[in-house]
């Protein structure tokens, strides 16, 4: 058992303590905007935030979380899709398949809680997520929209 | 357990409309991909709303309905994997409707024998779906406008239709209002065949900047995939994945390892009728992070099938052997084939062999599928690109008729031709149908590289004879690679001049519009790889590797001829004879591909002088097919750092001419897409078969563009009415070869082998 507090509320699952945050989200929570693609924390699709920093959720298990973290996916990013990032990805019609842009949609995010200015170097060293459709070109572009905009 | 409930979670399946909830026997499908398109995506119905549906709806021909709020619903049958395929293809019916778009909902559809040909693959959809949808668009504004005529009191003749009205003078009545009062007149297909559609300067909606439907529900976390599905009841399932994709047999399962793992349940062997599978073993589990450990503690004793030591250099071996065979292969119908007396007579000939490794798809959703027995159906629950060629596999997998089997469809996290093979779909169905039970089974990265079908490693060897004043008089192209249409739907390969089948998915692009005289084009199935693993469509197929060598080569023939790069090619567009192109697809044929070249070159400052170490290279092809041809030119800029042998794309100029461009920002999204695809098998991503498999597996070691690496994009389209024609892989084509000619002609050396690894350029630098 463990507890956790996802999108502000608090939650308890079942769940072994090595399991990854990634399916206990997924499978016990039924939130499935955070997604799996390597289960290395290499391709950055199974972004969340915890503490308003990104995490790649397939290897962070479950077990290292106290419960009092706040741990905040992509349906908890905003109510109603209003967060800058949000507001871009949509104005910039930068979603192809879509699979990577909840990952992606959260680093970039992240990245913005630390660095609110971001330069294209800041954001290659700090957005390593991968797209395979090949939206990068316009991601960079919503990142410096999404970085104008208010929530 | 505790359940969140986010207030933007899918409405629960009580609040659904109709159609959106199946009910199964003792199963409630919750998440289907319908319902996941209610809140908030756009696409679809905008239900969720209270809102009951309105009892009449007005069915003119299969493809789509009007009801009586005057809601047109248009049946989508291509997949949705990140072309925005039904915005692109409901702009072309509503155009033609005088729909409202504002009132045009998307229905992407499930299988069902009564659409036809499924599949979404080969840049074909707005192509094929184009006449079509404009005719059955246009069919349905006629009986509109003549319901609304008789309702008027007034003449057909004296009405028209815009933005869901017929209008006469200063009547009008709206398309709800006709649907609500009854119109019996529908249409059989071959009827909406001689209805004729606008001219091109009334079109209202193609050609017109618009907000893909589908993007919305892929900013929150609503949009639902395939590896989102979900069913009460289910048990999840994870391969061990066998030795050989071909042949392996089981002889024991030893899972006491696995028993110790809460949540597991069993292994069970999957006996394969349909031979799609062999030597699988799945092990079940209550969750899925269960399922994977169990996995890799069963351990199972196979009697591995062929290729079980087949290397990369072994394929590309068999390849180099079957090339130096004359009697090897088919060869294409281009006309004049007999180049022999043009090489004897030949004042200079060039001869070189360009080789490419093994590239995986690598599409962030692994392959997955949920299958469930609902009464005497199996419903399958998965993203797939091509339902025609896998419902036949199940029908003989599961020994049930095809018209039993049912593919509920989900959005794909990444196609790029993976999904056209629905391998992964047998295996899960053989399970739930042995279980008795439903069951997901899903891939682990690992699992998903393992079964990939790859795009196969190739050989291909070009010559070119030319005369003393360097004329070109002759070509020859030989190609020599795995053969996916052969492994999976032999019943698309055409014969060759000799009487031999050939992949077209392997060849095409080798038979260019270039003015060569007598021209060879060669296509040879590299039987080693067939036989080692299932070769793959993968993004822009056969001209994915057949124009990395044409075009690198063209580029050679023209330094050692003396002429410039882009006049050589230029000289040789001249849109004669075979190339003149021929109505309704190739209009203008030759002639339009030397027009983007010249368009590429100028826009890309071609002659230019530029810093040292940097270079421009030019590359263009056809596209696809010589019938659907996406007329297409790329300027790389390079700039290569000589010590380290690193080559970095700077700037990539493509221009595209199309035909009529329907979305315009999709049509660049998937230019931009499909460039750095190019891009990326140039420079960064590619692997090589190991003891039978890929040796790569995991993006640790595979190693795809990212974000440093992405280069500026220049893209155009050129103005066109033409027909339209496919995007989602040309600009793929020309990448490759752009770079390798650019970093020629930064450096001076010339790379035959993709992808170019900056150790490879530092060799060739010396």
């Amino acid at each position: 058992m463990a507890e956790l507090k996802v999108n502000g509320k608090k939650v308890t699952v079942d769940a072994d303590e090595t399991t990854p945050l990634l399916w206990v989200l997924r499978e016990d929570l039924g939130l499935t905007g955070t997604k799996y693609g390597c289960g290395i924390a290499q391709c950055g699709t199974c972004t969340v935030h915890i503490d308003g920093q990104p995490v790649r959720s397939c290897t962070y298990p479950v077990g290292a979380l106290s419960g009092e973290e706040e741990i905040t996916t992509i349906e908890g990013l905003s109510e109603d899709g209003s967060h800058p990032v949000q507001q871009a990805w949509v104005e910039m019609d930068i979603p192809q398949c879509g699979y990577c842009q909840p990952g992606m949609i959260m680093a970039v995010a992240g990245l913005l809680n630390n660095t609110p200015d971001p330069t294209d170097e800041d954001i290659d060293q700090q957005v390593t997520n991968i797209c395979r459709c090949g939206t990068l070109a316009r991601v960079r572009k919503g990142i410096h929209l999404a970085k104008t905009k208010k929530a | 357990m505790t359940r969140l409930k986010d207030p933007r979670a899918p409405k629960s399946p009580a609040m659904s409309r109709r159609g959106f909830l199946v009910s199964t026997a003792g199963t409630t499908v919750a998440f289907s991909f319908l319902a996941a398109c209610s809140p908030g995506s756009g696409e679809a119905e905008s239900d969720g709303e209270a809102t009951s549906a309105p009892d009449v709806t007005y069915e003119p021909i299969k493809w789509f309905t009007i009801d009586s709020a005057g809601i047109v619903t248009i049946n989508i049958i291509r997949a949705e994997m990140g072309q925005h395929v039904g915005t692109a293809l409901a702009r072309i019916l509503a155009d033609e409707l005088e729909a409202d778009w504002a009132d045009v909902r998307i229905n992407h559809v499930d299988s069902d024998p009564k659409w036809g040909l499924m599949v979404t693959g080969g840049s074909w959809s707005v192509w094929q779906t184009f006449p079509l949808y404009s005719q059955a668009g246009a069919a349905g504004r006629q009986a509109l406008i003549e319901a609304g005529a008789a309702k008027m009191g007034v003449a057909p003749g004296d009405c028209s239709a815009r933005a869901g009205e017929v209008i006469c003078g200063d009547q009008k009545v709206s398309y709800g209002e006709l649907v609500a009062g009854g119109i019996e007149k529908t249409f059989t297909e071959e009827e909406i065949g001689s209805i004729a559609i606008k001219p091109a300067s009334e079109r209202r909606l193609i050609g017109e900047p618009v907000q893909a439907r589908d993007i919305a529900g892929k900013v929150d976390g609503t949009a639902m995939f395939g590896i989102d599905a979900k069913v009460d009841g289910m048990v999840y399932a994870r391969p061990v994945m066998p030795p050989t994709r071909h042949g392996s047999k089981v002889n024991s399962i030893d899972d006491s390892a696995a028993t110790e793992i809460k949540g597991y349940r069993q292994a069970i062997a999957i006996d394969d009728p349909s031979g799609t599978t062999s030597g699988w073993v799945l092990a079940i589990a209550d969750t899925y992070p269960a399922a994977i450990k169990a996995a890799d503690a069963i351990k199972v004793d196979w009697t591995p099938g062929p290729g079980a030591d087949v290397s990369e250099e072994d394929i590309l071996d068999r390849a180099r052997t079957l090339i130096s065979d004359d009697s090897a292969g088919s060869i294409l119908d281009t006309g004049d084939v007999e180049t022999a007396a043009a090489f004897e007579a030949a004042a200079q000939t060039i001869d070189q062999t360009y080789t490419c490794n093994t590239v995986l798809h690598m599409q962030l959703e692994p392959v997955n599928a949920l299958a469930v027995m609902n009464g005497d159906t199996m419903e399958i629950h998965t993203g797939n690109q091509w339902q025609s060629l896998v419902l036949p596999w199940l029908s003989q997998a599961l020994d049930m008729p095809e018209e039993k089997i049912v593919l509920k469809t989900y959005r794909l996290g990444g196609g790029f031709g993976r999904r056209l093979n629905g391998d992964y779909a047998v295996p899960a169905a053989i399970a739930a149908k042995q279980l008795g039970k439903p069951v997901k089974m899903v891939l682990t990265r690992e699992d998903d590289s393992l079964l990939d079908s790859p795009r196969s490693p190739a050989v291909q060897r070009v010559r070119l004879a030319a005369d003393g004043e360097g004329k070109v008089t002759g070509m020859e192209q030989h190609v020599a690679a795995g053969w996916p249409t052969k492994a999976m739907a032999p019943f698309f390969m055409p014969n060759g001049v000799n009487g031999a089948p050939f992949d077209p998915f392997a060849i095409n692009g080798a038979n260019h519009w270039y003015a060569v005289g007598p021209h060879r084009v060669r296509a040879i199935e590299n039987t080693l790889a067939n036989e080692t693993f299932r070769p793959g469509w993968l993004r822009s197929v056969g001209p994915g590797f057949t124009n990395w060598a044409l075009e690198s080569f063209m580029d050679e023939a023209a330094h050692a001829l003396g002429k410039d790069p882009v006049e050589f090619r230029l000289s040789l567009l001249t849109g004669e004879g075979r190339n003149a192109g021929s109505a309704p697809n190739s209009v203008g044929g030759a002639r339009r591909q030397h027009e983007v070249v010249r368009r590429a070159a100028e826009k890309a400052g071609w002659g230019s002088e530029l810093p040292a170490d940097t270079g421009l290279g030019i590359a263009t092809s056809f596209g696809q097919e010589r019938d659907m041809p996406t007329w297409v030119a790329c300027v790389a800029r390079v700039k290569v750092d000589r010590d380290s042998g690193q080559v970095t794309a700077e700037k990539l100029t493509l221009v595209a001419d199309a035909g009529t461009v329907v979305d315009p920002d999709g049509a660049m999204a998937q230019m931009e897409g499909a460039s750095l695809w190019g891009l990326s098998m140039a420079l960064h991503e590619g692997t090589a078969f190991e003891k039978g498999r890929v040796k790569d597996v995991n993006l640790n070691t595979y190693s795809p563009l990212r974000f440093g690496q992405a280069p500026e994009l220049d893209i155009s389209f050129v103005d066109s009415t033409e027909v339209p024609v496919g995007l989602g892989e040309p600009a793929t084509t020309v990448v490759a070869p752009a770079i390798a000619n650019a970093i020629y002609d930064a450096v001076g050396v010339r790379l035959r082998h993709i992808p170019i690894r900056a150790d490879a350029v530092k060799a060739a630098l010396g």
